[in-house]
């Protein structure tokens, strides 16, 4: 579970978080949606404890993600918006590194690097060198070297962006699949199509602030609005974020 | 934690092993000193050598048959006259011909100063040898005759000699050749630098330009042990091309000919360990450095141009003390890169040092690194760092 409380934080003069405050259930996936700029991407950084917050705190299964961020990581995986490789490294490679910085070794990890492999379909592309990977390669990747300790909540910033369709779907059938199995999965996107399709639970966000939160039904029934698009409309008060 | 360390550090290795072309250039560099020392001697032995005959053309050898046999007794080995040999002499294959004129045996017989010609080219440094010996027989050929003259005619032969000039040439083929032994310490140093430059760009800078800095902070180890195992493979890489220049220095010392130079340096195993002990500490500094700076540049080609900025540190007092050797004191042992330069010198010219300037050296190098480790450390907490991007 992950509880977000009264999260802020500045760079400089720009505001980018005003004042989020979510909780996400396990079991469920969590949707956060909202136009470009609109502070997803740092909320999301506060979250899995690489940017340190000016008020307000988190906590990922109880863990103080600022008093014990190390803790906080074990429990978190996490695929953020940089997604880079090691060109040199093969997919089982990259796996097994993290898997290993985790502190898992031997036949444990061998095993979870295959179960991996498996659970998102690479098996051609497991001992290939990264170099020259498609984007959507690229992506499961990532994925795998984010799941490779079995983490408990899941976070993903935009995990379907740039990516084709056969891709796109790989990875809901993952994040479903993550959620029956009781983790607790949270991830942002701006495009709303995303959202619906996938979510129990939608949390808007826009000018740093939380201007919704609940389930997409909710979501229409306040708004007053009969489409989800409307109702994401009315709720960040434009257009932006719509056009794609 | 120190399994965490283990476990970067092998990755950072097989990740830069793989890459074939960095792995060159880490490895061609400390090969580099050691094949300039290589030509450069047997260059400099070939000018010098004393024991070669004095090949020497001479145009007109029967119009002065006293003077031809004075020559082949000291060494000369008379040789016939090409057609083109201002050609040959301009073009470097010939050092020096000897014209004997027509009109030489009227004039020696007579007792009137004879002319002789020199064709040189005193441009050619690998003539210079040839040309001052040449000069030096004929002068003592000249002098000898004149001397017989003034005593036939009952003149002491002293008072035609007002001046006596003993000349002292600095430049001796053993200070040549010192020279360039003393480049051995600063190429020694510059692949301490230069070994472990390409990892030391690839696992900071490329790790931000790349985008994988930020999924790597998210593991649940601590950054000092990222930090720590990136650095000890930037030390392997480093230490490597320290050990592959010292192995390449022996290598060559064994095809050339030092003592025929007359240089007096030693430059066998037990030598090579002790310049090995003097130069591996520095690569701990100067790895961790070269991350510290590596962590600020967004990009590999940022980094790569940083860290080669960097490479002028230890050039620096190489430079000098290749040119004018300074004289040693013991707080130089402290300073990172001098340290290291002057105690491989002084193994080199055989001096018996005791362990307490290698630890100084030492201790100097592994404060440096453990300052850099820290700062390097910090910044991977750094937003600017983390997330900043090319």
């Amino acid at each position: 579970m992950i509880r977000a409380t009264n999260l802020h934080k500045r760079f400089g003069k720009v505001t980018a978080v005003e004042d989020v405050s979510f909780t996400a259930e396990d079991g469920r996936i969590t949707g956060l949606l909202g136009p470009n700029g609109a502070g997803k991407t740092t909320t999301m950084r506060m979250l899995y404890t690489l940017v340190r917050p000016d008020g307000g705190t988190a906590t990922v299964d109880g863990v103080d993600v600022v008093k014990r961020p190390q803790d906080a990581r074990r429990a978190l995986g996490v695929l953020p918006d940089a997604r880079g490789l090691y060109p040199r490294l093969t997919a089982r490679e990259h796996a097994r590194y993290y898997g290993e910085l985790h502190g898992l070794s031997g036949a444990a990890l061998d095993q979870r690097v295959d179960e991996l492999v498996d659970l998102l379909d690479m098996k051609e592309i497991a001992d290939r060198r990264a170099e020259g990977f498609s984007q959507g390669e690229r992506v499961k990747v990532a994925l795998a070297r984010a799941l490779v300790h079995g983490p408990r909540n899941v976070l993903l910033d935009e995990p379907t962006n740039g990516l084709d369709v056969m891709s796109t779907r790989a990875v809901r059938t993952l994040l479903r699949r993550l959620k029956d199995a009781g983790c607790c999965v949270v991830f942002s996107s701006h495009v709303m199509q995303e959202v619906a399709a996938l979510c129990e639970r939608i949390v808007v966000v826009a000018h740093g602030r939380v201007v919704a939160d609940g389930t997409p039904d909710a979501l229409r029934a306040t708004t007053g609005k009969d489409s989800l698009e409307e109702a994401f409309v009315a709720t960040i008060g434009s257009e932006q974020g719509l056009m794609q | 934690m120190r399994r965490l360390v283990g476990t970067v550090l092998r990755k950072e290795l097989r990740d830069h092993v793989r890459d074939r072309r960095s792995m060159l250039t880490s490895m061609l560099w400390p090969v580099v000193g050691p094949l300039i020392f290589l030509v450069m001697f047997n260059l400099l032995a070939s000018w010098y050598r004393q024991d070669r005959p004095l090949e020497l053309p001479v145009v007109g050898r029967e119009h002065a048959p006293s003077l031809m046999a004075f020559l082949e007794r000291h060494g000369a080995t008379l040789k016939e006259v090409p057609e083109d040999y201002e050609e040959r002499i301009r073009a470097g294959s010939l050092d020096a011909v000897l014209i004997v004129p027509e009109d030489y045996g009227k004039d020696f017989s007579t007792g009137r100063t004879a002319d002789v010609r020199m064709v040189v080219d005193s441009s050619r440094q690998s003539a210079r040898h040839t040309v001052t010996r040449l000069k030096r027989l004929l002068d003592a050929y000249s002098q000898t005759v004149g001397y017989q003259r003034l005593a036939a005619r009952g003149v002491a032969p002293d008072l035609a000699v007002a001046l006596r000039v003993d000349e002292e040439d600095l430049s001796t083929p053993e200070r040549t050749a010192a020279g360039f032994l003393n480049m051995v310490p600063l190429f020694l140093v510059l692949a301490a630098f230069a070994g472990g430059m390409q990892l030391a760009s690839d696992t900071m800078a490329g790790e931000r330009e790349r985008g994988s800095l930020e999924p790597l902070l998210l593991n649940p180890t601590p950054r000092g042990a990222v930090v720590a195992g990136k650095w000890l493979a930037t030390v392997a890489m480093a230490a490597g091309a320290v050990l592959v220049t010292l192995v390449a220095y022996l290598l060559v010392v064994k095809r050339v000919p030092l003592e025929d130079l007359g240089v007096k340096a030693r430059f066998d195993a037990p030598a090579a360990l002790n310049m090995a002990l003097a130069v591996l500490p520095l690569t701990l500094a100067a790895s961790a450095v070269q991350m510290w700076v590596s962590t600020y540049a967004r990009s590999f080609k940022e980094a790569q141009t940083y860290l080669s900025l960097l490479m002028v540190v230890p050039m620096l007092p190489g430079m000098v003390l290749a040119l004018s050797p300074v004289q040693t004191k013991t707080w130089m042992f402290a300073v990172p890169v001098l340290g290291q330069e002057l105690l491989a010198g002084e193994v080199m010219r055989g001096e018996a040092l005791g362990p307490v300037p290698f630890l100084i050296a030492a201790a100097s190098s592994v404060v440096v690194a453990w300052v850099s480790l820290r700062i390097t450390t910090g910044l991977l907490s750094q937003e600017r760092i983390v997330f900043g991007r090319a």
